[in-house]
């Protein structure tokens, strides 16, 4: 997530720097009185690289996908709550078959 | 036995509604809601210093969202079941909120760089 920050940090450098060079564009093409349409090659690939920089840091920093299936993986409830007070073991489900191999996660 | 989170209604025996934990669903739909919004303001700031007018302007802007639902679709490892309810969630939801953040974030830049 951090570098997801850093690389977004450095996108909007990119286009911040890309629209300064396109004023500075404009303002040398005010003075020898030409018609302009487009900033340079150079200020567009630069635009581009901004534009795939933030994409990427748009999908990276944001948090990750977690499963919404209850039984998956990662939804496992395993640890148990502070509180024990509440919490009662001598219930029915001590017929149940016993998987010895579910570990707790830390 | 109730599981932490889950919020779907579960009907009869036949035709059960899915189950699913609706707190990891939520964050799944706010992460994309994010993504969605910077990748709108973005393509804003990077139309308006482009010089991009009228049609244009908004063409871009699909074009944006299209990259961002490929990438979103990529990040969820295309299997969309697995992290929301539904495909709707990845390709529409959130375009056309953003649609006013990149029309205030274009204008802007369009006027300083260009007019």
């Amino acid at each position: 997530m951090r570098i997801g920050f850093m690389v977004g940090i450095l996108g909007g450098i990119l286009l911040a720097h890309a629209g300064y060079a396109t004023i500075q564009y404009r303002g040398m093409l005010k003075i020898v009185e030409e018609e302009f349409s487009r900033p340079p090659m150079n200020v567009v690939v630069e635009l581009l690289l901004g534009l795939a920089f933030c994409i990427w840091a748009a999908l990276a920093a944001p948090a990750k996908f977690r499963s919404i299936h209850p039984d998956s993986e990662e939804n496992r409830i395993v640890s148990l709550p502070a509180n024990l007070d509440f919490m009662i073991f001598n219930h029915r489900g001590k017929v149940f078959p016993c998987n010895a191999e579910y570990k707790l996660k830390k | 036995m109730a599981r932490e989170g889950d919020r779907g209604a579960s009907g009869g025996a036949e035709d059960d509604p899915p189950i699913f934990n609706a707190e990891n669903l939520q964050s799944n739909i706010k992460s994309i809601h994010y993504s969605r919004t910077f990748l709108s303001i973005i393509g804003g700031v990077i139309a308006g210093i482009w010089g991009f007018t009228g049609l244009t302007g908004f063409i871009f802007y699909f074009l944006v969202m299209a990259a961002a639902s490929f990438g979103l679709a990529a990040k969820a490892k295309f299997s969309i079941c697995t992290y929301f309810d539904s495909w709707n969630r990845i390709f529409l939801d959130g375009i056309f909120g953003g649609l006013m953040s990149f029309v205030l974030f274009w204008t802007y830049p369009l006027k300083t760089t260009f007019w």
